[in-house]
């Protein structure tokens, strides 16, 4: 098995991050130096906002830039995507790192699924196989905000007349009688 | 060094073969942005041309001052008469047709020199770097459908002239599970922005895959058939590039090693231990610690064997709580002050005094009273 050990999650999160506090081994944590302009692919940052960044990572629960939630840093990673036809895929990053075509398994959950089975099941994936624990409420969230995006928008109802209005189509109305 | 991790050799219909490889000792080089970041700075800076304006630019005309006291600048004027030429001003920079502000000359500095072991360290690190998917990803290329990275494969595909079509060479590609990647070069062709467009350099896409290959074993009619393929570059393992290894100064380079480029890795960079083959006076970098992760070694068993234990426990620190009264709940209390416990229990507070209170004497009464 590749197993590459001088390289962990923090490094490469370091390695990876905008300006990023190089802390290459253990001796070296202790000088840290800024090097600007580093960028990840899935790092987007805009002006507005105060400057917000962002991630594209389909393994990101809140498509948010940090260390928490970077899937492509993490050895252990949760992500929701929508899936074709009212699905939504689950992907879960799991141990052959090494491996890009078999490290990520994904399952994918159909619409027919009630909303508690779906939220369980993801909970379950999270948190209660001692998988990450810390992303149960955000996996949560996103699988919930996912169903309701999945639901058709209802019409809102059409106003009642009040007034005159309404007073001109109750007249009307006894006419026709 | 326990066991050294071995790599896949991946057959060219890109399922993983029966063969491995061993780790080569270059890719436990340390990984360091810094000075792969400069070091392409520099290198990327060594195949300039010479440019600049014309000696002679701005400076072909016999232009004297007027002087002072007719009523305009002092800047040299054209002289003569009889066109709209003469009396305009020239030479300097803010003139129209004058020199532009320090002219540029084919003898700036264009060059930099950087230091041998610096490039090498760079190259190793580079190479590392490429070992390792999460900088794969984050470099954006698409490795989602790659057996395994470092991705070998097998020289078979490419000894004596096997690989020479261009089709074959993509379909390989495709085969090992690099297709994803050179498709999205392939969206990504643009028109550049700017004068480029005429200077020859009309398009700009993203960088794909490198083909690292081995003149020795696998011949060099590879090349050709992936020249064509966009995004697709090739290298000899013995003269890599640090411009391909880490386009931009980024590292995490997509490369597809050919079975015997990687076989002779070891040879190209030698070990931390063994000098390098083909390389004067060159040891690998070696990493000061095997395993950088700190919380690891935090938790080992090693480290935690000989650790005294926690002194005073645990306890966490609340923020913003709500004040209790002590005099009204126990609990704070007792915590404040331990005594309470007993004082309550004995019913000390309710117990009546058995002697009677001493009076004051009369002449402290009469010395408070008096005045």
């Amino acid at each position: 098995m590749t197993e590459i050990t001088n390289v962990s999650a923090d490094l490469l999160w370091e390695l990876t991050r905008e300006y990023i506090l190089v802390a290459i081994q253990l001796q070296q944590m202790l000088m840290k130096w800024t090097i600007p302009g580093h960028q990840n692919a899935f790092l987007v940052k805009r002006r507005t906002g105060g400057g917000v960044q962002f991630s594209r990572d389909p393994l990101n629960l809140t498509n948010k830039h940090s260390r928490k939630y970077a899937g492509f840093v993490n050895d252990k990673a949760y992500g929701l995507t929508p899936g074709k036809d009212g699905s939504i895929l689950a992907l879960k990053k799991s141990k052959s790192a090494n491996k890009p075509s078999k490290s990520t398994s994904s399952t994918s959950h159909g619409s027919g699924k009630s909303n508690r089975s779906f939220y369980k099941s993801v909970a379950g994936a999270t948190a209660k196989q001692g998988y990450r624990a810390d992303l149960r409420g955000e996996a949560v969230a996103r699988a919930s905000a996912l169903k309701k995006a999945n639901r058709p928008v209802k019409d809102s109802p059409t106003p009642k007349l009040r007034g005159k209005k309404a007073l001109a189509k109750a007249a009307a109305s006894k006419e026709d009688k | 060094m326990a066991s050294r991790p071995t790599v896949t050799i991946i057959s060219p219909d890109g399922k993983p073969g029966e063969e491995t490889h061993p780790l080569p000792a270059v890719f436990k080089a340390p990984i360091r942005p810094d000075i792969v970041q400069s070091v392409h700075t520099g290198m990327a800076k060594n195949k300039r041309q010479p440019y600049s304006v014309s000696e002679k630019a701005g400076h072909q005309t016999s232009a004297e001052s007027w002087g002072t006291g007719r009523a305009v600048a002092r800047i040299p004027r054209v002289s003569g008469s009889g066109t709209h030429r003469a009396g305009q001003a020239a030479f300097g920079n803010m003139c129209r047709s004058g020199r532009m502000f320090a002219p540029t000359k084919i003898w700036r500095k264009w060059h930099q020199k950087i230091n041998l072991g610096q490039k090498r360290f760079a190259t190793a690190s580079a190479i590392a770097a490429s070992s390792v998917p999460s900088l794969l990803l984050a470099r954006g290329h698409r490795i989602q459908t790659v057996p395994e990275v470092p991705l070998v494969v097998s020289s078979k595909a490419f000894e004596a002239a096997a690989l020479t079509k261009t089709s074959a060479a993509a379909a390989l590609l495709k085969a090992v599970g690099a297709g994803p990647d050179i498709t999205k070069v392939k969206a990504s062709r643009k028109i550049r922005a700017g004068k480029g467009k005429l200077r020859g350099r009309r398009y700009r896409q993203r960088r794909g895959p490198l083909v690292i290959y081995n003149p020795e074993g696998d011949g060099k009619e590879l090349v050709r058939a992936f020249r064509n393929i966009g995004g697709v570059e090739t290298s000899s393992v013995y003269a890599l590039n640090l411009l391909q290894l880490a386009p931009g100064g980024h590292l995490g380079r997509f490369i597809v090693w050919t079975s015997s480029a990687f076989a002779a890795l070891d040879k190209v960079y030698g070990s931390t231990t063994t000098p390098s083959a083909l390389k004067k006076d060159f040891l690998l970098p070696s990493a000061l610690v095997a395993n950088a992760d700190v919380s690891r070694l935090i938790n080992s068993s090693e480290v935690q064997s000989v650790v005294r234990p926690v002194k005073g426990g645990a306890r966490i620190k609340r923020q913003q709580v709500q004040k209790k009264n002590a005099l009204k709940n126990k609990q704070v209390q007792l915590r404040l002050n331990p005594y309470a416990a007993a004082f309550a229990k004995n019913k000390l507070g309710q117990q009546k005094r058995e002697d009677k209170p001493e009076r004051l004497p009369k002449e402290f009464i009469e010395q408070l009273t008096h005045e």
